[in-house]
């Protein structure tokens, strides 16, 4: 029987662990709104910008620009997006997971890796693969202009035809309770064709130089995507796991507390049992 | 009246003008003005100084361009960034206006566009912020 000392210490532990996790299940469901907020910001802009692109886009031609261009796919690159710290559940095993199975399905030793967060590098520097790049410590204060210098290196990466097409892995934020990891592929662009059906309209200073200046800014919305949803991903699963945590460190207290009331009791038990026994001995 | 509603939105926030009268933005090819009654259009913005007048009263914005879609019953802005006038930082826009022109007078530094493009925009924004 474990003693009484022992039990309230480890209750004292568990209560206050609980008071951690409890922190940082508020602290993630804050960060997750506001990475939610910025998801809602982002949406009209990346929508108009590729509404415009799509409706110019059969007009304009492919070889004009080389991140239209699509080649024979002999070298690719993944882009695999995590976070710099843990304590969230399954939301950087599972990205992992399914990028090595990807690149290893590939073929390991035709891919570069871009990675973004600490977890991506720490999993895929040791087992040895080919690391192009590595962004980390930008988390905490993610903003708008990370995702334009992200994107610019992984984009030049393509343009200078060391790789012939960049896939993204992230996790898909879908709500609170549900984070898919997702392969998506970053370039080349492929639109859906679909004919413009705005017919008498200027385009200044012409339809060509539209789609060269804008695709460059698509993708660096969409690299903006990827992060946001990413992070609005990390701190939901984060926040689910603490709220596990909390409730399974209630329980364990529970059942804690249950145990020392009965070795409480049975110490006071065996020791009436002395005194009765003792008062017994003396009456002869 | 003739005024008309502009948008502006960003990857980041969204703002709206609901009676701006006049619009003088920065195209690749010298500035354009847009009132009520403008023809459909795209048309690519360069980095650049924007003037919004709205009820008599000018503004004045700095962006790094984007492109202005025009339709029928509005004026819809997609920009990277947009400034403020007095928001604008212009001791850090100065510093990296001397930042910018020591990489290009550095010949062994190769990336000679970004390095123009960066000097551009700090121009740009110090000029936007004396207004």
């Amino acid at each position: 029987m474990a003693n009484l000392k022992d039990i309230r210490d480890r209750i004292k532990s568990v209560k206050s662990i609980q008071k951690v996790t409890k922190a940082m299940k508020m602290v993630a469901a804050a960060k997750m709104r506001r990475a939610q907020d910025n998801m809602e910001k982002a949406r009209p802009y990346s929508r108009s910008l590729s509404d415009i692109i799509q409706n110019l886009l059969p007009d304009v031609d492919r070889e004009l620009l080389p991140l239209l261009e699509v080649r024979e796919v002999n070298r690719i690159a993944y882009v695999v997006v995590t976070s710099d710290k843990g304590l969230a559940g399954s939301f950087n095993s599972s990205a992992l997971r399914k990028a090595q199975n990807e690149i290893d399905e590939f073929g390991k030793d035709n891919v570069d890796i871009f990675c973004i967060g600490k977890k991506a590098r720490d999993y895929f520097k040791p087992r040895k693969y080919n690391i192009i790049e590595s962004h980390i410590d930008f988390w905490s204060d993610l903003n708008f202009n990370h995702a334009v210098s992200i994107g610019n290196n992984i984009i030049n990466h393509f343009i200078s035809g060391k790789v012939d097409e960049i896939r993204v892995v992230f996790n898909e934020f879908i709500n609170v309770a549900t984070q898919m990891v997702l392969t998506e592929k970053f370039v080349p662009l492929e639109f859906d064709s679909e004919g413009s059906n705005i017919a008498d309209r200027l385009y200044e200073p012409s339809k060509d130089a539209i789609v060269k200046s804008l695709v460059p800014r698509h993708l660096n919305v969409q690299m903006w995507k990827y992060l946001l949803e990413s992070y609005a991903s990390e701190q939901a699963a984060r926040m689910v796991a603490m709220e596990n945590a909390t409730s399974n460190s209630e329980d364990m207290i529970k059942d804690l507390q249950l145990e020392f009331n009965k070795a409480r009791q049975a110490s006071i038990t065996t020791e009436m049992l002395e005194i009765v026994s003792g008062a017994e001995a003396l009456k002869g | 009246m003739n005024s008309f509603k502009l948008e502006i939105v960003t990857p980041t926030e969204i703002n709206e003008v609901e009676n701006a009268s006049y619009v003088r933005c920065p195209a690749t090819d010298g500035s354009f003005g847009i009132m009520k009654g403008h023809r459909e259009a795209v048309i690519a913005l360069g980095v650049g100084e924007i003037k919004i007048t709205e009820e008599g009263k000018d503004s004045y914005f700095a962006t790094s361009g984007g492109v202005a879609e025009i339709s029928k019953d509005k004026v819809q802005f997609l920009l990277e960034t947009i400034e403020v006038a007095n928001d604008i930082d212009s001791d850090r826009a100065k510093a990296s206006m001397q930042r910018s022109k020591d990489r290009l007078s550095n010949k062994k530094d190769n990336d000679i566009n970004r390095a123009e493009l960066s000097l551009l925009k700090a121009l740009n924004r110090l000029k936007v912020s004396s207004r």
